[in-house]
Order: structure tokens, then sequence, then C-alpha cells
């Protein structure tokens, strides 16, 4: 079990990546706009709160180092210093060092290069005009503030709050780095000490009063206190008789900093710890929360066992518990789905500071911009979305993107766009990456391909099956290889790790005007809504969120049709595809069949069935490897009575069923004869059938 | 860190060591409210204690207080360490909430 002290430096692992994403996008929003002085300040706080943190957290090396940058970015808020391209990159390049110091002791792949370390810090003092002999470390070094301006005295009283120290946070540190502002008089006060039979030893019940003789403001003084202000009850007010008048003193002394910090200043710099708005989140581990859906999941399979008994004994009161338990069922698995439900904003933005180092690298002038950065999709996918967005945006920057001159002669901007948006469509998630550069030369690809003996030289392709030659495995249209891609090798790592979201990936491109990559993924890849249907002895589910209605299919429908595999919907007509001919099921034909009416991206399609069974909350298992080329499936689950259904794609099913119609063999797909079997496998997996053709 | 408790008839020792915090606050207080009970004469020990913070101050403070309601000798055995009482003066303690023991 970890001991405290590596649960808080965990903690404050946790905490600190997600303040270096932030750090990291607030300097890439500074870069285009200098004269912000919000951004400023939020630069400042989270370094000062990385370092503070560090320190009080055993991270002594990384607390130093950051300490320098707060320095800078302090020169910075107080008008004294610039920002410039430079200092960006000096402060990326010192973020990418603070993860690695991070990362140490918790298995970080990468350790902080401490040439590049001295180096940055070297360039950052060169900056801020100080010097390298000047000790770096809180603990020799008063704030810059400290020694500009006239000295006042500050009452300052500090009442940690309950949980103060169960985060790890130290108060005598905090009066440590409350003493480097200037001269401190402390008086501990015991008034709220309690009966020892009564006092919680994790908590802290002493409070401060202080005096404090500086010269820095009432903000800078706050910044000591500024990850703990949650977390306390603090007042800062200048000390009767200090000699100079409150309002006029804290007007005229603050004046640079007022823009900062204006906010937080408000409410006489007092703050307390019992706000109605704390406690709003918790950090959960996100192997407890996988943990808890899988559990979710077994719940959802017995429950669905459950109800199928309650059906088959025909008894009112089972029927009324099993329906009690369906409900809750169905609440807790939108609560757990709900809670695996992420916002796909900080995968986006970490793409800005790519973008901004390609760019760069590149010589080319690229900017990013994001569209549905709320969107949310499930932890798992969200999680592996960031290596094929990666290799897509670096794509598009080294092959898409042309250089500035080439820009300028075909009359573009010269800041090329890189556009990443992410919306919902039905049960799905489409994430795309397009930009504004030369397009995909279609017949570049062709040749290439042909020359690799991918395709015969005489295959008619259309643009689409051209494009996804692009994910084929070690296939490159580059003349050379970079630093950045042309090895072949990124497309086809997002075509693997699409396909194992079960997702697909979709190309447009227009020469010269610019290229857009689609990914289509599942919403979630634990449990869905479905619809059971059967064709024969086989069981199907579909999507809920796909379908629309269900309609009847009389032998008297199909042959006013002609033959042709069209129905008419209240004067629309829809094409559908027969499932039993599909997956070549060949059981008596009911009288009536039913017609599924599901929307896909191509349009609206019926699949045809015997019958409607009901809905069903679904459990996707994967299919495992024997099964993996099976487009049309995306897994299967197990019913109530222990059987397996196959839960069908219908985007996928679709456009195969076009595919197959246009080549004329439709019905009669070998591979299809492994999903009819697979979907007639018994209890516990076994076989019924002894169709085995794998796919 | 770490403590130790040596109790007889008439006094419980408990000697403190290293660093004294948060984390082994809960056992501090087991073994005060322990000698506390007893009714005995405490002793605590200081020389092998490096860092003291918050919480073990609070409580030790807490404990003087009782025993002193309770007519209970509750004393320090031999001197502060100047490391500690030098880091108890800059937090705003005054002078540490135990005496020192009559030589």
């Amino acid at each position: 079990m970890a001991s405290n002290a590596d649960q808080f430096k965990q903690s404050f692992r946790e905490e600190a990546r997600e303040i270096l994403v932030d750090l990291e996008a607030a300097l890439l929003e500074l870069n285009e706009n200098a004269g912000d002085r919000e951004l400023v300040g939020r630069v400042f706080r989270g370094l000062h709160t990385i370092k503070g943190s560090g320190a009080m957290f055993g991270f002594e090396d990384l607390a130093t180092f950051t300490h320098n940058l707060e320095t800078a970015f302090d020169e910075v808020r107080n008008g004294r210093l610039e920002i410039n391209s430079e200092l960006i990159d000096l402060t990326l390049a010192a973020l990418d060092q603070i993860r690695a110091m991070l990362e140490e002791g918790a298995g970080g792949a990468v350790p902080a290069d401490a040439a590049a370390c001295a180096e940055i810090l070297t360039k950052v003092r060169r900056l801020t005009g100080a010097t390298a002999s000047e000790p770096a470390g809180d603990k020799a070094v008063p704030k810059t503030a400290a020694t500009a301006g006239p000295v006042r005295e500050w009452s300052i009283r500090f009442a940690p709050g309950p949980d103060l120290m169960l985060n790890g946070t130290s108060p005598l540190m905090l009066l440590r780095e409350l003493r480097q502002l200037g001269g401190l008089s402390v008086k501990a006060s015991m008034a709220a000490v309690p009966p020892l039979a009564e006092l919680d030893p994790e908590r802290c019940y002493v409070a401060w009063e202080m005096v404090l003789a500086t010269a820095v403001g009432r903000d800078a003084i706050r910044d000591v206190f500024i990850f703990v202000e949650d977390h306390c009850e603090l007042s800062i007010e200048l000390a009767a008789g200090s000699g100079v008048d409150p309002a006029a003193n804290a007007a005229v002394a603050d004046a640079t900093a007022r823009g900062l910090e204006e906010p937080r200043a408000q409410g006489g710099g007092r703050r307390t710890y019992d706000k109605p708005d704390n406690a709003t989140s918790l950090r959960v581990p996100a192997a407890k929360l996988d943990q808890f859906v899988d559990l979710v999941g077994e719940l959802v399979t017995v429950q669905a066992r459950l109800s199928e008994l309650a059906a088959r004994r025909d008894d009112p009161e089972i029927a009324e518990v099993s329906e009690e338990i369906e409900r809750l069922t169905s609440s807790l698995r939108e609560n757990s789905m709900n809670i695996r439900m992420l916002p796909i904003r900080a995968t986006f933005e970490k793409f800005r500071r790519l973008v901004h180092d390609l760019a760069r690298d590149l010589g080319k002038d690229v900017e990013l911009t994001i569209e549905g950065a709320d969107t949310e999709l499930d932890k798992t996918v969200i999680d592996q979305l960031s290596d094929p967005l990666m290799h897509l945006i670096r794509n598009s920057m080294d092959h898409g993107i042309e250089p500035r001159d080439r820009r300028a002669a075909r009359g573009k901007r010269p800041t090329a766009t890189i556009h990443l948006l992410a919306r919902h469509s039905g049960a799905s998630v489409l994430i795309g990456v397009s930009d504004d550069g030369a397009g995909i030369d279609a017949e570049a690809v062709r040749s290439r391909a042909v020359e690799k003996g991918l395709v015969a030289a005489d295959a008619q392709l259309t643009e689409s099956e051209t494009f996804a030659l692009l994910f084929q495995p070690g296939f490159s249209t580059a003349k050379q290889v970079t630093d950045v891609s042309g090895r072949g090798v990124g497309m086809d790592v997002v075509r693997q790790r699409v396909d194992s979201l079960r997702g697909t990936i979709d190309v447009a491109s227009i020469p010269g005007t610019g290229t857009s990559v689609t990914l289509r993924l599942p919403l979630t890849l634990a449990i869905i809504d479905g619809l059971l249907v059967s064709v024969g002895d086989a069981c199907f589910v579909l999507p809920l969120a796909n379908t629309l209605e269900c309609i009847e299919l009389t032998r008297a429908d199909v042959e006013r049709a002609n033959g042709k595999h069209v129905a008419n919907v209240r004067g629309v007509i829809v094409p559908y595809i027969r499932l039993r001919e599909h997956f070549n099921i060949r059981t008596p034909l009911p009288e009536i069949e039913q017609i599924m009416l599901v929307e896909t991206e191509g349009g609206r399609y019926g699949f045809v069935v015997d019958r409607v069974l009901g809905d069903c909350q679904t459990v996707i298992k994967n299919l495992g490897r024997f099964y993996r080329h099976v487009q049309v499936v995306s897994g299967a689950t197990i019913l109530g009575n222990g059987t397996v259904a196959l839960i069908l794609d219908p985007e996928r099913l679709a456009a195969d069923a076009v595919r197959l119609g246009r080549q004329g063999l439709r019905g009669h797909a070998a591979g299809y004869q492994a999903v009819g079997a697979a979907s007639r496998l018994g209890p516990g997996g076994k076989r019924e059938s002894s169709q085995t053709n794998a796919a | 860190m770490g403590m130790t408790l040596t109790e007889n008839e008439a006094l419980s020792a408990i000697g403190l060591e290293e660093t004294v915090d948060i984390s082994s606050a809960a056992e501090l207080k087991a073994l005060l409210v322990k000698s506390l009970s007893a009714g005995k004469g405490v002793r605590i020990s200081l020389e092998g204690a490096a860092y003291l913070d918050v919480t073990a101050i609070q409580l030790l403070w807490a404990a003087e207080r009782e025993a002193r309601g309770a007519g209970v000798g509750f004393v320090l055995e031999g001197p502060i360490p100047e490391r500690i009482s030098a880091a108890l003066l800059d937090a705003g303690f005054d002078k540490f909430p135990i005496t020192e023991c009559a030589k």
C-alpha cells in the first residue's frame, strides 16, 4: 500500500500534469496575443502553483527550476519584461523538462535533460537580467517585487481549513514562503484546538496572526496562498497605523498587477474554505472507474437473464421485481457511462503545441482551429485518439500544407489552417482533421499503389478506394523521408487504431484546396441500447440510436417491387438489405417480415429481419481475432438465455451491401457464413451449427 | 519517522524520532491518550526527532493542557533540539508546549 507521502506525490503529479496542459495552451495563446495580461497572470499562477506544490511534495529540483520561469513571468506581469517568441519557446521547452522531472520516479520514459535545463535557465536569466550566480531557489530568493516601492505593514490571518493538511499542504511551508517577502512576525493561535479525545489528528486547528513588512502588494501576498485559498480562511489587510491610506495605498501599489488580480481581490481579500462549490468534483483513479463499469456490464447481463426467467415463469411477482431491477440497472448503466464520458477538449488542445513546434521546424505559418471541443466521448476512446490525431496532423503539416512561397503563388492566405472538429452523429462521434493545403493527388496515389503492387494497373478505383490506399502499411507518396513524416508508417497506425476502436476513416480531398480526414468512432466501447432482432434461429442487435422505425414487408410488397430490394415508405423509396441473404441464412421465410429503418451516413436503409424481439441493454464483448475481418459486426453480446447475438454495424453493413450489389455478389459472400455461424453460438460459446468457415 | 512507548508503574515515556508529521499523527494521538488515561506521569523525548509538523505540535499542546487539568505530570525529557525550537519559533509558537523536566 502506498504511503501518505507517495499518495501526495501522486496527487501532485496528477494536478501538475493538468496545470502543464493549461500552461501550454496559455503560452501558445500568449504567442498570438502578447499583450493579454490575463494570460500572463494565468501562466504566472500555473508556474507558481507547480513551484510551490512541488517544493512541498519533495520535488525540490523541479521547484527550483520552475522558480526561474516564475520570476520571468513575474517580471512580465510587472511590466519589466516583454513577451516575445523566445521567452515563449524557452518556457515551452522548460515545460517539457518539468514534465520529465515530474515523471521521474513514476516510471517516466524520458528523464529530464540536465544540459537542456541549464541552457534554458541561462537563456531565461539573460532575458530577465538575473545572473547565474544568483541563488535560484525559494529558500534564498526574495521575490523581485519585495525590493520595490515603499514598505508597508500587512496584517494577515491564516486559518487552514479541515482538509488543508489532508491534501499534503504544510502550513509551515507557506509561512516560510511568506517570510521571503519581507520581515514577518508570527503568532500561532491555539484557541481552536479541542480536547485531546475530540482532536482529529490529521486536521490543523492552529491559526496564525501575522504582520508582514513588505513592499509588495496584497496580490503578491495572496499568491503565496494561491493553491490553498479554497481550503483556508485568509484575510490580508493593511495594518492599522501603517501610515498610508489603505485604499489609496492599495490602488497605487498594486497598479501594475491590478489587471491580473482584480477578480481574486474582490471581497476584501477574504476567502473562506466552506464555499458551496467546494468538493463538487472528485478525482478517481481510471482503473477504479473501469472496474466499476465492468461490474455494471456484468449486472446488465445478469439482469437480462432475470428478465428472461421472469418472462418464462409467467409469475407477476417475479416480473414486477424484474422490471424494477431492469429500470434501476438501466439508470445505473446510463450513469456509469456518463461518468466515463469526457470532453475531447484536452486532447485537441494539446495539439496546439505540436502545430506550433512543427510550424517552426518546417518554416510554415499554420494556425490550429478547434470546433466542438466540448463533445464528449468515452474515456477509452479518447485515450486512444491521441496517436492517430498526431499522425494525421503531422502528415497535414508536412505534406498537405504548402510552403509559404507556393501558397503565395496560388493566391492563398499565407497562414495555413488545420481544423480539428468533433461532433456527435447518432451512436457515433465524428472526429475531423482538415487542412487548406494542396490536397491529395489521387493519380499519384494510384501510380504509387500500382508501383508497389497493391493494385493492378488496370484496376478501376473510386476516389474513396484510392484514398484508402494511403492507410496501407508502408505506403507513402512522399519523395523524401523527413523527420516529420514520409515513411508511410503514420497512416497505417491511424488505420490500425481506428480499426481497434471499431471506427471508420473517410478521406475527402480537393486538389489545391485541401484535405479532410474524418474518423467515425463509436461513442462508447462498453454498453449500448440495442434492438434485438432475429433471422431464422440467429439473433442480432441493431444499435437503437441508428434505428428509426419498423414496418412490415409482405410477400405481396416484394412481388410489387419486381424483385428490387426497395420499399415504399409513405411515398419515399428506401432500399433494403435482407439479412438472411446477406448472411446466407437458409431457414423457412416467414409470411411477413419486418423492415428496420436505419439512418446511416450514406442515407436511409432498411434491414429486413424475421422478427423484432424488443429493445435490450447490450454489453459489448469483443469477438476476438477469429472474426476481426468481419467488418459489418461491431461485437457480440450475451443474451439473457445465455446465447450470443452479434451487434451489427449499420454503417458498414449498408456500405458493404452497396459494394456487393455493385459486384453482383449480394447474398453469396462466403465470408458471411462465419457471421451466420457465430450468431448461432449456443450458451457458453458452443456451436450449434457445423458452419465454421472463417471470414 | 517513529515513536516508542516505554511504561513503568509511575511513568509513560514516549520517544519521538525523525520526522513526526501527519502520517504518524494518529499513532501519536493513540499513545498520548493511552498514557494519560493510565493516570501516570508522561515524559516526552525529542532527542531523536528531526522535525515536528503542526499536527504533532497541536497534539502535544492538547495533551499537556489535559495533563495539567488532571494534575498529571507532562514534561519533556532532555533539551529541545535546536533544529526543532528554531522551526517552532519561525512558525509562531513562542515556546514549546511542554516544559523541560528539571534535572
